[in-house]
C-alpha cells in the first residue's frame, strides 16, 4: 500500500499513541507484581501488564516496517517529548482503587477502539486488533468484575472505588483526544474518529458504572485532560522512562 | 526506609515493624476448587483451588492461575464446601474392583475350544485356510 | 523456589514417633514404603504433619519473598524479550506460592495464619532472598543458579509421600524448566557481550557465590530425626547430596562461559568424583536467617505493606457467612 507523506505521518501517529498507551498502562500496571491485596488476584493483575506490553511491542513492529526504528529503541530510548500515550497511563499507581478504576476505564475504551479497528484499512493492525480480542475482553471481565463488587460491597470500598471514578475520569477523556490528522485517517479508512469512540465508550462504561453503584461526574464538569497525544505530558513521565530504560540505555547497541 | 528498587521507594516504607498481625480470621475469604478442560472434548480436571469471595471472581482468578500457562477451552469452579468425597478410610470399597475379571475383553479366549471342536467334527477353519493358502504362495 | 526440612531444635528433644499408636503407625509407614501417596484426610503422625506444614509453608513463602529481589528490576529490564519474560518469570513465583500455601492449607493451616507468620518473622523463607539484587546481572545469576539449586531440590522432593506437596512441584517443576533457561540465556548474552556486561555478571557471580553455596542449607549432621524424616519420605536426601548435584551440574556450564567463582580451592577430585570447596561461612548464614542479613527487614516490610494497604479489599467483600472448609487435595 503506497502513502503519501500526510498519510505516513497520520498513521505512525495513530499508531503511536495505541502502543504508547499500552507500554506504559502495562508499565504501570507492572509495578503492582508481588504486592497485591491477595495472591491469586497479583498473578491475574500482573498478567493483565504483560498483555499489554506484548501488544505494544507487536504495534511497534508495525511502526518498524513503516520505517520507524525497531521495537526495542522505540520503547526504551524515547524522551517524553515523544510519546503520544494519554495522562491517565503514566500517573503513578496509587492505590489499588486508582488502579483498578483506571484499567476498568481504559480497558473499555481499548476494546471498543480494538472492535472499530477490526475492519481497518490497515490490514496489519486489523490482524492484530482481531488478535488480541481475546485479551482484552479477559481485561474488561477482570475490571467489571471488580468494579461492580467493590463499588457495592460496604461504605468504605464505595467511597474508595468513587473517589477514584472522580480522579480518573477526566485523565480518562484525555484518551480521546483528536489528532489533526483525524480526517486523513477517516478518509483513508484506518479510523473512523475518537469523538465516535468516546461516544460508545460512555454507552458501555454507564451501565457496570450503575451496577456498581458509581456517579459518573455530571456532563456539565466534564475537563478532559489533553496534551498526550501532542506530547506534553505531566511531570511523572520522564522520571518513569529513565527508570524504564536505566538498564539498556547503558549500551543501546549491545544485545541483552 | 530506603531500597535499592525504586518501585519499593516509592511505597514510602515506615522503618519498623510494629510486630502486629495483619490478617483476620477468613480474611483470604473461601476457597474454590477449580477444573481445568484442555481441549473441547476432553474431561474436565481437578487441577487445585482458588481463594475468592464468590464465583464470579473465583472464575476471574482461576482463570489466571491456571489458565494462564495451559492450553484451556473452558474452566469450572465449585466450592470446596459443596464437595462431598469418599473417605480414604472407605478406600477397601473399590479394593476387588480389579479382581472381576470377567469385566475385562481380556478375560474372554476360546480358540482352543473352537480348534477342538473343528478337529473333531472335521470343520475346515476359514481363517486358517486362508493363512495357509497366503503362505504357500 | 527452595523446600528443604530443618529440624526445629525444640524437637530434638522428643522422639518423633513419641506417642502415636503403634498400628497407626506401622500402617502409615507401610503405605509409604509402598510408594503410595499420603493424602490430607489420612491418619498421619503429628511431627509428620507438623513437618510437612513447616517445610510447604516456607517453601511458599520463599516464592513470595523471592518475586521481590526479581522484582526489583522488572520496571528496568532491558527491551521487550527480557522484559516479558522477566514479568513472566515472577507471576510464575507469585503462581507457585499459590499452589504451595494451598498443599499446605490440605494440612490444617490457614493461609491468614501462614501470612501472618510470615510477617511477624515466625516463619521462615529461603535465606538467598534476603540478600539485594544490585544490579540487572543479579537477576540473571538468581534465574539461573538460584533457580538452578530450587529445581534440584523440588524435583528431588516431588517423589516424596505427601500427595498435595508432590502434586504442587510437578506443576513447578514443569513451569520452572522455562525460568532456568531464560536464566541461562540471559547470563550467556551478558558474559559474551560487551566488556561492561561481562564484567556487570561477573561481579555479580562474585557476590552471589556464598549464598548459593548457603542455598541447600548447612551440611548435615546425622541424627535420629533425619533418619525418621527419610523413612516417611520428608525429607528425600541431604542438603550436601543437593550441594553436589548442584556443583557438578554447574560449575563445568559456568566455566564453559569464560566466568570465574570465587573460591581457589572449588575442583572435582578427579579420585573420588567428589567436589572439593571452601566451606562457606555458616555463621553468617545463621545471622541471616535469623534476622540480620541487608534486606531481612525490607523485605518483610514490603509483605506487610502489601497486606496491609490490600485490607480493605478483602474485608470488603468479605460475607458474614464465609466458612473456611480446608481444600481437598
Amino acid at each position: 500500500m503506497n502513502y503519501n507523506e500526510t498519510q505516513l505521518i497520520a498513521i505512525k501517529e495513530f499508531l503511536y499513541k495505541i502502543a504508547d498507551d499500552q507500554l506504559i498502562i502495562g508499565h504501570r500496571n507492572s509495578e503492582w507484581t508481588g504486592l497485591g491485596p491477595l495472591v491469586e488476584e497479583d498473578i491475574a493483575f500482573s498478567s493483565i501488564a504483560q498483555d499489554k506490553i506484548g501488544q505494544a511491542q507487536h504495534i511497534y513492529e508495525i511502526l518498524h516496517s513503516l520505517g520507524e526504528a525497531d521495537a526495542d529503541t522505540i520503547a526504551f530510548t524515547r524522551s517524553a517529548a515523544d510519546f503520544k500515550s494519554c495522562h491517565l497511563a503514566e500517573y503513578p499507581i496509587g492505590e489499588y482503587d486508582f488502579s483498578l478504576m483506571r484499567n476498568f476505564l481504559f480497558n473499555h475504551a481499548e476494546k471498543i477502539r480494538f472492535e472499530m479497528l477490526a475492519d481497518t484499512s490497515l490490514e496489519q493492525l486489523g490482524k492484530l486488533a482481531k488478535k488480541y480480542r481475546g485479551e482484552i475482553k479477559y481485561h474488561t471481565m477482570h475490571a467489571d468484575t471488580w468494579v461492580k463488587q467493590l463499588g457495592r460491597a460496604n461504605e468504605e470500598s464505595h467511597a474508595r472505588m468513587q473517589t477514584a471514578l472522580n480522579e480518573t475520569f477526566n485523565l480518562a477523556l484525555g484518551i480521546f483526544e483528536e489528532s489533526e490528522y483525524a480526517g486523513e485517517l477517516k478518509n483513508m479508512g484506518i479510523f473512523e474518529g475518537e469523538d465516535i469512540l468516546q461516544q460508545k465508550w460512555i454507552e458501555a462504561i454507564t451501565p457496570i458504572l450503575e451496577a456498581a453503584t458509581l456517579v459518573i461526574p455530571d456532563k456539565n464538569t466534564w475537563q478532559p485532560v489533553y496534551g498526550g497525544r501532542k506530547g506534553y505530558h505531566t511531570e511523572y513521565l520522564e522520571p518513569m522512562l529513565e527508570e524504564m530504560g536505566e538498564v539498556f540505555r547503558l549500551d543501546p547497541k549491545a544485545e541483552w | 526506609m530506603k531500597s535499592i528498587d525504586p518501585r519499593i521507594n516509592r511505597l514510602n516504607l515506615p522503618e519498623n515493624n510494629d510486630g502486629k498481625e495483619v490478617l483476620d480470621k477468613l480474611e483470604q475469604w473461601e476457597t474454590y476448587e477449580v477444573f481445568h478442560q484442555k481441549k473441547r472434548g476432553d474431561q474436565h480436571v481437578h487441577v487445585g483451588i482458588v481463594h475468592a469471595a464468590n464465583p464470579e471472581l473465583a472464575i476471574i482468578m482461576a482463570k489466571e492461575a491456571f489458565g494462564r500457562r495451559r492450553q484451556t477451552a473452558n474452566l469450572w469452579v465449585v466450592k470446596s464446601s459443596a464437595v462431598t468425597a469418599t473417605d480414604y478410610d472407605d478406600q477397601d470399597i473399590f479394593e476387588t474392583t480389579p479382581e472381576k475379571t470377567y469385566r475385562e475383553a481380556s478375560d474372554y479366549y476360546c480358540m482352543d475350544r473352537i480348534r477342538k471342536y473343528q478337529q473333531e467334527h472335521g470343520i475346515k477353519d476359514r481363517k486358517e485356510d486362508r493363512r495357509k493358502k497366503k503362505e504357500s504362495v | 523456589m527452595y523446600g528443604n526440612a530443618q529440624i526445629d531444635s525444640k524437637d530434638k528433644a522428643r522422639s518423633l514417633t513419641e506417642g502415636e499408636d503403634p498400628i497407626k503407625l506401622a500402617e502409615f509407614e507401610a503405605r509409604i514404603i509402598r510408594g503410595e501417596k499420603i493424602e490430607p484426610k489420612d491418619w498421619m503422625p503429628a511431627a509428620y504433619r507438623k513437618q510437612l506444614i513447616r517445610m510447604i509453608e516456607q517453601h511458599a513463602h520463599s516464592e513470595i519473598i523471592g518475586a521481590l529481589p526479581e522484582g526489583t528490576w522488572i520496571t528496568r529490564a532491558p527491551g521487550f524479550r527480557r522484559k516479558l519474560a522477566l514479568m513472566a518469570k515472577v507471576q510464575d513465583e507469585v503462581g507457585h506460592a499459590q499452589l504451595l500455601y494451598s498443599a499446605a492449607e490440605t494440612l490444617g493451616k490457614t493461609r491468614e495464619n501462614m501470612i501472618n507468620d510470615l510477617i511477624n518473622g515466625k516463619s521462615k523463607y529461603s535465606n538467598v532472598f534476603n540478600y539485594p539484587a544490585m544490579t540487572w546481572a543479579d537477576t540473571a545469576i538468581i534465574a539461573w543458579l538460584i533457580d538452578a539449586g530450587a529445581i534440584i531440590n523440588q524435583v528431588t522432593n516431588s517423589k516424596g509421600s505427601y500427595g498435595p506437596y508432590c502434586r504442587a512441584l510437578e506443576r513447578i517443576c514443569s513451569e520452572e524448566s522455562f525460568h532456568l533457561k531464560y536464566g541461562h540465556d540471559n547470563v550467556v548474552f551478558l558474559s559474551t557481550g560487551t566488556q561492561q556486561q561481562r564484567e556487570m555478571v561477573q561481579d555479580a557471580l562474585n557476590r552471589w557465590w556464598t549464598p548459593i553455596m548457603h542455598f541447600h542449607g548447612p551440611p548435615d549432621k546425622v541424627s535420629q530425626h533425619t533418619e525418621v524424616l527419610m523413612r516417611w519420605k520428608v525429607k528425600m536426601a541431604s542438603n550436601d547430596d543437593m550441594r553436589y548435584r548442584f556443583l557438578d551440574e554447574y560449575v563445568p556450564k559456568i566455566w564453559d562461559l569464560g566466568l570465574t567463582i570465587p573460591d581457589p580451592k572449588l575442583c572435582k577430585n578427579e579420585e573420588t568424583g567428589v567436589w572439593e570447596y571452601t566451606e562457606p561461612d555458616w555463621d553468617e548464614f545463621k545471622r541471616v536467617i535469623n534476622g540480620d542479613g541487608p534486606c531481612n527487614k525490607e523485605r518483610l516490610q514490603v509483605r506487610r505493606w502489601a497486606e496491609e494497604k490490600g485490607a480493605w479489599v478483602r474485608r470488603a467483600l468479605l460475607k458474614a457467612e464465609t466458612k473456611y472448609t480446608i481444600p481437598l487435595a
